[in-house]
Formats: structure tokens, sequence, C-alpha cells
């Protein structure tokens, strides 16, 4: 119980680190190009799946038994 | 490009889409195991990207970069909330057998009209983001067949128009897979791994292009941005400005949000097709990845579409645009066919949850509350179900395909996708509110879902009318009948939104405002209070079958779900519940409210909430709610608190009494193990005495000529030894008859401690003179009152003295009888020149049988109850025993009495009186 709170609390503060990191103003703080490539375009494409790596390694980093039988399914 | 060719193509890969979906649901082995997996669950989510990522989102990002990336982040910010209101939405949703948004707002609010509201909104929200579908799949049959002049579909005649054909395909292949058959809980595996390959396929389809623009068309992604970087109007889409994005910005991040949850077909994929919860465990990393993925080549797709096509191509059409103009037709059908995917993807999961709900929560209530019609006594209704959501199939593609030759043209894909979104984001505040506020009513939910979808209509729909000039474009610019407030773009004066942005503001504010007014204001009936309990609080759900006390017989509900289920499935389910229960399902006929529950529910899952509602309370018998028990429903929480917090007191509790036991227990076994001493010594002690007695006896009885002086000599024996018994057993008497009687004396009187031990060393005079051991007497306090009881006081000095005889050395022994105050006491000591005792012994002597050395050797002085009286009696007179070491060497015995209060003048003899 007191482990799947945790969970639950990180992923809501992921939430809104995301979704401060994700909206203007921060947002709008990046412009011009990186590299030659849209520094705009980068910075939201890494923001974005370093925030999923982040609830990844949350949901399955420490994962229980239970959901083993979960992993079944998915590699036909 | 012909084309037959690409319809043939296009019917091929549906074709082969059905075979998928009808293998999945028939095979067994490896195959349908997929039906049930995370990764299935997860790719079927991803029917929200429809036709409007494919091409809508490439048209966005070429004329303004990376706006349309909020439609994408406000799903993957959702699903971090997941564990909070998705989890809650399937929770819920599983245990009511909810099979649609309407149903879910409908159950909640245990309104059939809210559910009924809920799906003409939903309907009339929709029916633009279905045209926009079939807009999509026109406009790119159209330019594949012309090349790359996209014509505009309104000027075509009617029977060559694409779209047409599109929605006509498309009607059949959501009829064949969205209502082939009804499941009771509204499953369809065939159609989820269908979908699940289509979002698969869409997303190879876009991946192929984005390489081919890339490496094909670019000399990489690095050489793509920076030709586009070199032309100015691409290079200003980048640089940096401080208020590039705003408002709008996170307006689109708000209402994505809310549309993962509310678009019905979301809702059908996430939560009626969710077969097992920990799916969503996946899902909520998985699917925001989709998203990530599918969209990273959008821009540089848009970006080299902008760099390589004329300014004038339509931006919608640029991904199939750009591979005809660079002479890759393959590729092209390769993009036709992602978009058709995820257009057919998209038109099929929505109508079948569209027909769902306008079956279940507008048709089915009218029909069955018409009694003309008689449906409710009809045998089998499976197949009016079906064809009533066959003809809602139908109805749906039609508007959606009116609204696209009338109205669509005028607007971009995303502009149409978005108004859907903003019309389906009514729903949120009720279905939040509903599942996480108590006092959300149904009232509250009812206005302000009303005002919300009033504004959206005033503010986008009757706009998007007017701009094709049903209205007139003066209804835009200058307000209704001239009223410059009015105007729909800038209600209030509030300018400077783009219209989407606009329409959120005011159509959520003015919903979420009525809703928590209303709610606020208003009164909750009890019903509705009970009912809020029950979702606010998910795991009380199994509880709703008490809030209505409901009895019902077996064979009437069973003869009304077979009707609606089909008898097999039926007959299949009630004996499925029964063995759960333990019940025999033939003998059956009974059913108490959890199995009135049962069948409502199963029903539900084929009819929907209210329908069933409906028709179950046609049978059953319902009882009022008594208020007590309402209360206890609704004090619930407050209950399991209280609960949570006595079963910690008695758990504190449990932990003390415990420590007692133990400690009672080792009590009780240190007394085992005396009670085993005693009975082995009191064995020992009675042996010893009557086998002398018996060996004496039998030699006088045997030898009757023995000389007279040992027969003499033996009858002393024998007299000596019955006497020794008679001494055990009166001291075993005297002991239990103290132990008895515990802390009070057998009398209480005023005692001269003097007269006692007075009387006392004439009694042990001759035994100190047989041992030749000296008696010093030393009274020092004369009288010297307690309260007590004459006898036994004297018992424990006589006994005293005996110890200090027996254990003084014969001849040479001295021992000391002395009495005096102190303090509030007085003390009576008695001590020897004997061996002493060993300081870790002083206190065992004082129990049973306890005799220092080993009693089984040599000659045993006495029982070992001596001191043990002794101890009890002193106790019970409220003083203390000791034993101290004297200097010589020996012992003293010291014995502490309280001093009488305010002592008689006279009392000499005890007893002297009773005080």
């Amino acid at each position: 119980m007191l482990r799947r709170t945790a969970k639950r609390d990180r992923l809501v503060g992921l939430f809104i680190a995301g979704a401060v990191l994700l909206n203007p103003p921060i947002l709008n703080l990046v412009g011009g190009t990186l590299f030659g490539w849209p520094a705009l375009y980068l910075y939201l494409f890494g923001t974005w799946a370093v925030l999923i790596g982040a609830t990844a390694f949350i949901m399955e980093g420490r994962r229980s038994g239970s959901s083993s039988q979960d992993d079944d399914g998915d590699n036909p | 490009m012909s084309q037959q060719l690409i319809i043939v193509a296009a019917v091929a890969y549906l074709v082969l889409l059905f075979a998928v979906a009808y293998l999945a649901e028939h095979s067994t082995g490896r195959f349908s195991r997929l039906t049930g997996s995370s990764l299935v669950y997860t790719l079927s989510l991803a029917v929200y990207c429809s036709s409007w990522t494919f091409n809508g989102g490439v048209g966005r990002a070429s004329q303004s970069g990376l706006d349309f990336l909020p439609i994408y982040l406000g799903p993957t910010l959702a699903f971090l909330l997941g564990p909070i209101l998705i989890r809650k939405i399937l929770r819920v949703s599983l245990a009511n057998r909810i099979t649609s948004i309407a149903d879910l707002i409908g159950a909640r609010f245990n309104s059939g009209g809210l559910a009924a509201l809920v799906t003409v909104i939903a309907v009339i929200g929709l029916v633009p983001y279905i045209a926009l579908q079939l807009k999509s799949i026109s406009t790119g049959f159209a330019a594949l067949t012309h090349s790359s002049e996209a014509a505009h579909p309104i000027v075509q005649p009617l029977l060559s128009d694409g779209a047409l054909w599109a929605a006509i395909v498309l009607t059949v292949f959501a009829m064949l897979f969205g209502s082939r058959s009804i499941h009771p809980s509204e499953h369809h595996p065939g159609m989820m791994v269908a979908i699940a390959l289509e979002s698969f396929l869409k997303f190879v389809c876009l991946s192929a292009i984005g390489l081919f623009v890339g490496y094909g068309l670019f000399d990489g992604f690095g050489d793509l941005f920076a030709q586009a970087m070199e032309r100015p109007d691409i290079a200003a889409i980048f640089e940096y400005r401080p208020d590039r994005y705003g408002y709008n910005w996170i307006a689109m991040t708000f209402l994505a949000m809310l549309a993962i949850f509310c678009l019905p077909r979301q809702f059908q994929v996430m939560v009626v097709e969710n077969v097992d919860e920990r799916h969503l465990n996946r899902a909520l990393w998985l699917f925001p990845l989709y998203l990530l993925a599918i969209n990273l080549f959008v821009l540089p797709i848009a970006i080299g579409g902008r760099v390589l096509l004329a300014a004038d191509t339509d931006p919608d059409n640029l991904v199939l645009t750009l591979a005809l103009a660079t002479g890759q037709p393959g590729l092209a059908l390769i993009a036709f066919l992602g978009g058709l995917s995820a257009s057919a993807s998209m038109v099929v999961v929505e109508t079948t949850a569209l027909s769902v709900m306008v079956c279940n929560d507008v048709v089915m209530p009218a029909l069955l509350r018409v009694k003309a019609l008689g449906l409710a006594r009809k045998a089998d209704l499976t197949r009016l179900l079906l064809w009533v959501r066959r003809i809602v199939m139908i109805a749906v593609m039609a508007l959606g395909y009116f609204y696209m030759r009338h109205d669509s043209a005028q607007f971009a894909l995303v502009s149409i996708g978005l108004m859907s979104f903003v019309a389906v984001a009514q729903f949120a505040p009720a279905i939040v509110g509903g599942l996480f506020w108590r006092g959300a009513s149904k009232a509250g939910a009812f206005t302000g879902i009303s005002a919300g979808v009033l504004v959206w209509a005033y503010t986008l729909l009757l706009p998007s009318f007017a701009r094709s000039g049903a209205l007139g474009i003066g209804f835009i610019a200058d307000g209704p009948l001239g009223l410059e407030l009015l105007k729909p773009y800038a209600l209030f004066g509030l300018a400077g939104l783009d219209p989407v942005t606009h329409s959120t503001f005011w159509s959520l504010l003015a919903n979420v405002g009525a809703f928590l007014a209303v709610s606020l204001a208003g009164r909750q009936s009890p019903l509705e209070q009970a009912r809020a309990a029950l979702f606010v609080d998910t795991e009380n759900l199994d509880e709703v079958a008490q809030i209505w006390r409901r009895t019902a017989r077996v064979p009437d509900l069973m003869s009304l779900v077979s009707r609606f289920l089909g008898k097999e499935k039926a007959a299949a389910a009630f004996a499925n519940w029964a063995h759960m229960r333990g019940v025999d399902p033939t003998t059956a006929v009974e059913a108490d409210a959890e199995t009135v529950l049962f069948y409502e529910r199963l029903l539900a899952g084929v009819i929907g909430a209210a329908s069933a509602r409906v028709l179950v309370s046609a049978i059953v018998e319902e009882e009022q709610l008594g208020v007590d028990e309402m209360m206890r429903i609704l004090d619930e929480t407050s209950r399991i608190i209280e609960a949570n917090r006595q079963l910690e007191d008695k758990s504190r509790a449990l932990e003390a009494a415990t420590a007692e036991l133990r400690e009672a227990n080792a009590q009780l076994q240190v007394l085992d193990r005396l009670k085993d001493d005693f009975v082995a010594t009191v064995n020992h002690e009675l042996r010893t005495p009557l086998a002398s007695i018996r060996a004496f006896s039998e030699i006088l009885r045997d030898h009757p000529d023995l000389p007279d002086e040992e027969k003499h000599e033996f009858l002393r024996i024998v007299v000596t030894e019955s006497e020794r018994l008679t001494r055990l057993i009166h001291q075993l008497l005297d002991l239990s008859k103290i132990e008895a009687s515990g802390a009070i004396p057998a009398q209480r009187a005023v005692v001269n401690l003097a007269a006692v031990i007075r009387e006392s060393t004439a009694a042990m005079h001759q035994v100190f003179a047989a041992r030749e051991v000296e008696l010093a007497l030393r009274i020092e306090a004369d009288p010297a009152l307690v309260m007590g009881d004459h006898d036994r006081l004297v018992q424990v000095v006589i006994n005293l003295l005996g110890n200090a005889a027996k254990f003084s050395p014969a001849g040479a022994g001295l021992a000391t009888l002395r009495l005096n105050r102190a303090g509030r006491e007085f003390e009576i000591s008695v001590s020897d020149n004997g061996p002493g005792i060993p300081a870790g012994d002083r206190e065992i002597v004082f129990e049973r049988f306890r005799q220092l050395g080993d009693t089984m050797s040599g000659k045993p002085q006495g029982a070992g109850l001596g001191l043990a009286i002794s101890q009890r009696i002193v106790t019970q007179h409220g003083g203390r025993i000791w034993i101290e070491g004297t200097a010589g060497g020996g012992a003293t015995f010291r014995i502490r009495l309280a001093r009488m209060q305010a002592a008689p003048a006279t009392a000499k003899n005890a007893p002297a009186g009773v005080s």
C-alpha cells in the first residue's frame, strides 16, 4: 500500500514538472537552433522523452512479482 | 495512379484488417493470447491518433511549427495522473458495468436524462470529427487520382465523390466490427486487435515517409533543417520569441488532457475494452511513448515538404503530395493507406461507441417506456438491439458526410478536430467532480454540462455555420443583431485568443461555474447522497446492493436478461454467479438484493445502466431505504476511520494482554515445576516414615520372641515416626489452610508480642536443652502490641526457634531471641551461630519443601514447610520476614510487624479483646 502511494506521488510530481516544462512561459525561453536543428524541437522531444523514461522507471523499475504474468502476453 | 488500383488496395487492406479481427476472436493459441495483452491495449489507445495526426498534424506543422504538439503532450500529462483519475474511472466502470461515457455520468448521478443529454452532445460534437476523417480520405483519394491538384469534394458530382464511398465502406466496416453480436460488457476483442494493428501500421507508414524524406530527399535530417533554416519564412518559425506561445498552447494541452478520457472512442478503448486493470500500468508510459514516436517525424516531413513543394499546396495533403511530387507513387499509396488506417480505426471505434450510447441511453429507454410497443414483454430483443445500433451507425455516418459536404471544406483539419475536443471536454467537470466530490449533484452536472455546451455552440459551432454562409458572416464580425459584446469569437470583448482557446475558456468557465454553484446551492436527496458516497469511495462499490433492498424472483430476472443476452449466455452467466456464491442455480428462486444487482449489471453491460434500471425496476419489489441505513452508508468513511482507530486500540490491548499472558505462562511454568517438586517431596517425606513404621511393625509381628527391650525400642521408633507423619500432615493442612484464607488472618485481636515470645520459648525450652544450645532472650519492648492471631504468631516464633536449635552446633550453640521497637514496627529477630545461609539462597528457603542441600541424602531434618508457613503467616499480618547473615557466620531471621495504632493501655494477655 505504501509503495503504491509512493509511486502515485512520484507520478504526480512528474506531472507537475511536465506541466511546467512543456508549457509557456518556460517553453518560450527556448528558440533558435542547436547544432543546426531547431532548438525547440530538441527541447520538446527531449523533455517529453525524459518524462516518459521516468514514468517507465517508476512503473516498471521495482516491479512486484504479480505483474510478471503481464509480460507473457506481450511477447508473442 | 489509377482509381481502381487505389480502391482495390484500400478494400484489400480493410478486408485484411477484418480477417485479423475475425482470427483474433475465433482462433485459439498464441494468436488469441494477443487479445488480452497490455501491448494490444496500449496500441488500441492509439486510436487517439486519427487522420488528424497523419495529415492534419503535418499540415499544421508546415504552417506554424510545433504548435500541433500540445494535442499529444496533454495525454502524456493526463496519463501521469492515470493512477489517480484513470484507474478510478476503470474501477467504477468495471463495478457498474459501464458501457460508455454517457453511462458513467448517468450512473453516477442516477439520471437517464443526463445520460441522454451527454449522448446527444457527443453526437453533435463528434459529427464534425467524423466528417473530418471522411474529408481526409476523400482529399487524399482525390490527390492520388488527380496528381497533385487536390480537387474540392464539393464541386464533384455525388457518385464520383470518394468521401461518399469512403463513408459507405467505413459504415459497413463499423457495423461488421462493432455490432456483429451482443456481448455482455461490450467487449470487442477482435476489433481491439484490428485497431492495434492499424495503430502499428500508421506508425510504420509515417515513420517510413519520415525516413524517406530525411534520407531520400535530403542528406539526413541535419541537412533538411539546414536547408530549411536558409529560408527566412521557415527560420522565422523557430527563432527565439519570448511571446511565441501563450494561452493557446496551454488551452490545447488542457483540452487534450480532458479529451483523452472524454472522447467516446477513447473511453471505449481505455475503459470499456479494458480486460485487466494492470494493463494500465504499462500503458501509462507506453502510450505516451507511442505518441512521441509517431510525432517524431511530423515536423521534419512538414518542413521538408515546405522546402520542396510549391507554396500553394494544401497543407493537409502535404504527405501525399510530397510523395507524388518526388516521383514515389508507391510511397504515396503507403501514405494513403496510413491515413486510411488512421481514419478507419477512428471512425469504427467512434461510431461503435456512439451507437452504443445512442442505443442504450436514448433509443432503448424511450422505446421501453412506450407501453404500446410492448417491448418489455417481447421474447428476444437481441436482434432489435443490433438493428438499433446499426441504424445509429448509419445515421451518424450520414450526418458526418453531410456536414462535410456542407461545411468542412472551409476549415483545416485541426480546427475541426479541436471543435469536437471542446465539446467533449464539457463532460470532464461532471466526471472528475462526480468521482472525487460527494457534493456533486445531479442538478449541478445537468446545469454545468448544458451551460458549457450552449457556450460551445455559440462560440464555435454557430460561427462554423456562419462562415459557410448559413448565418451570414456578419454574425461573426459584428455580433448577433450588431451587438458587439456578443461577438462569438470575442465574447464580452475577450479578444486576442484564437477561437478554440476562447471557446474553451468561456465554455469550461460556464460549465464548472454552473456545476459548482448549483451543486453547492442545492440540496441532495438522501438517495443522491448515498450514491455519491458509493462512487467517491470506490472501495464500497459492492454496497450499492444494500442501498436498494430489492428482491425478485430468479425466473423473472432470467427471462428478462435472456431476451437481451440470449438464453445460453444468460444461463451461463447466472450459473457462474451462483457458483461463486455457493448457490445451486437450478433451485434458486428468490433473488436477494445482490442477485438483483448482478442481473442489473449484466443487463447494463448490454443496454446501458439507464435502460437496465428501468427494466429491472419493473419486476422487483423495492423497499424504501431506512433513514438510519442511509446514514450508515453516508458515514461509511468516518465509520471506517473509527473502526481503524478501534482496531488499533484493540491490537494495542491485545499486545498488552499477550504480554500478560506470557508473564502468566512463565509463572505457571514455575508453579508447575514447583508442583512437581512438591509432589516428589511429599512422596518422599510421607514414604520415609511410613516405610520405617511398616518395617518395624512387620518385625514385631514376625518375631514375637524378640527381647523386650528391643520390642520397646522398635515400638518407640514406630511412635516417633507416626508423630512425624502426623506433624507433616498437620503442616500440610496448615499450609493449605493459610493459602486458602488469603490475606486475612484467622483471628484479628490485640496481641502482645512479648507474651508470644515468652510462650514460645517456654514451649521450646526442652528442645534447646536436649541439643545443649543456649538460648538468650532479650525482650526490649513490653508490651509490644500488634493486631493479629496469637496462636499463629506463636507458631512462627516456635518454627524459627526450632530452626535455630536445629542448625546451631550441638553443645556449643548459642541462639538469641530479641524483641525490640524499630520505628513504627516491632522487630523479632532469631539468630544462631550455625553454618548460616548463603546470600543467594535467602529467598528460596521460604518456598515450600525447600531445604538447603540435597533433600534426598541424609536424614531429612524437616518437611521444609516450616519457613513457608511462617512467611505466609507474617505476610497475612502485613509484616515482612527475611534473613540476614550474622558476624559469627550464623543466620538471623527478622520479622517486622506494624505496631498497633493508639495502643490500649493494658493487654498483657492475648487475646485480650477485639478492637
